[in-house]
């Protein structure tokens, strides 16, 4: 087939498709009146939301560990910093989503508005890392002195067994959950479900818009 | 006023309506995701009609902004695909030997990577390499480079 029978064919389709073709006039009257926020606004108040929840997190705990300095158990005192010092990243990552979200216009070159977009989605990895990280604070903090010396061997042996899984999964999991492990068999189970559909589509279209750019890494 | 501005909308949304509603085809093959689909294009081509300066083409921004609202779609996809699955489209004209021929084109436009297609439609509906340039956002010799291959595939696809 030549390019002119390829034009042919494209305007026949063309025609099918806007053929008998009128603009609901009423539907879009409506859509002028209708007090909604923009596509990325839309994008906003849960990102706001997690923001608030995380620095109303961090103010408590950063106050916790100012009132227990010296008086907690070690255990508590250094896996509430851990914790919190981690919890301090996520809250950056939002706040960065939120800037990329504030400079973004739907009226761009498409390239550009993808990139950001997918950019923007792309950064719930980061988050998702940072949240496997603290892992082992979990399994830290509720111990003692105490408890250490006076359990019995048994009870210590599944106490170092649970937090050496859970730092050497943390360990794992932050170092491999990055976006050139996207297609990886483990990445797709780990990130299966309707939920992280847009994450893993997001991945693809970051792909396509640095192949587009001539920036593709991998 | 205001009233003025609506109506100068709805006469810009009706000139271009067929752009609309060829990229809204093209990218969702759910008939009620495709409703969806046009009605977010409409509601964005609103919110930014104060911002239209002018600079570039109306085309030009009614494209972008379609292609834009169409191919972040999949933001909302996940939710309703699990209730619905898109019906394959058959085309139903006066000659049979071109129905099928279209349907396998459109087949093929939308089997395309979502950069892939909106450059194929945007070359398919005449524009000038520039344009498709201004569009997207990269240069012209990158256009053309891309297109050339998107153009070898179809003709792969037509002729094998």
């Amino acid at each position: 087939m030549q390019e002119t029978e390829f034009l042919n064919l494209w305007k026949s389709l063309d025609e099918r498709i806007t053929e008998n073709l009128h603009l609901n006039r009423i539907q879009a009257e409506e859509i002028t009146r209708l007090k909604i926020k923009s596509l990325l606004s839309s994008m906003r108040p849960i990102k706001v939301f997690a923001l608030a929840v995380g620095v109303v997190w961090i103010v408590w705990v950063d106050g916790l560990l100012v009132v227990t300095f010296g008086n907690a158990s070690p255990f508590f005192w250094w896996s509430a910093l851990f914790q919190v010092v981690l919890c301090k990243m996520a809250v950056g990552i939002y706040l960065y989503q939120l800037l990329l979200l504030a400079g973004t216009d739907i009226a761009e070159p498409v390239l550009e508005t993808q990139a950001r977009l997918a950019r923007l989605k792309a950064t719930t990895l980061s988050v998702t890392r940072i949240l496997f990280l603290q892992l082992p604070a979990w399994t830290t903090f509720y111990l003692t002195p105490a408890m250490l010396r006076d359990s019995p061997l048994l009870g210590l042996m599944i106490q170092f067994l649970v937090t050496a899984s859970a730092v050497v999964a943390a360990g794992w999991l932050f170092i491999h959950i990055r976006e050139k492990n996207k297609d990886a068999r483990w990445f797709r189970v780990l990130f299966s479900g309707r939920e992280w559909d847009p994450l893993l589509k997001s991945l693809e279209l970051l792909d396509q818009t640095r192949d587009y750019q001539g920036t593709r890494t991998s | 006023m205001d009233t003025a501005r609506r109506d100068a909308f709805l006469e810009m949304a009706d000139t271009h309506k067929g752009i609309l509603y060829k990229i809204a085809r093209l990218y969702e093959k759910d008939e009620d995701d495709r409703k969806d689909l046009l009605q977010e294009m409409l509601l964005q081509l609103w919110l930014s009609f104060d911002k239209y300066d002018g600079s570039t083409r109306l085309s030009t921004w009614i494209y972008r902004i379609a292609l834009n609202v169409a191919i972040s779609a999949y933001r909302k996809q996940a939710r309703r695909r699990e209730v619905r699955e898109p019906v394959p489209e058959t085309t139903i004209g006066a000659d049979p030997e071109t129905d099928e021929l279209l349907d396998r084109l459109k087949a093929y436009i939308q089997e395309l990577r979502e950069l892939d297609r909106a450059l194929l439609i945007l070359s398919l509906d005449g524009n000038s390499y520039t344009e498709i340039a201004d569009i997207l956002g990269i240069t012209p010799t990158n256009v053309s480079t891309r297109l050339s291959r998107v153009r070898q595939q179809l003709r792969q696809k037509f002729n094998p």
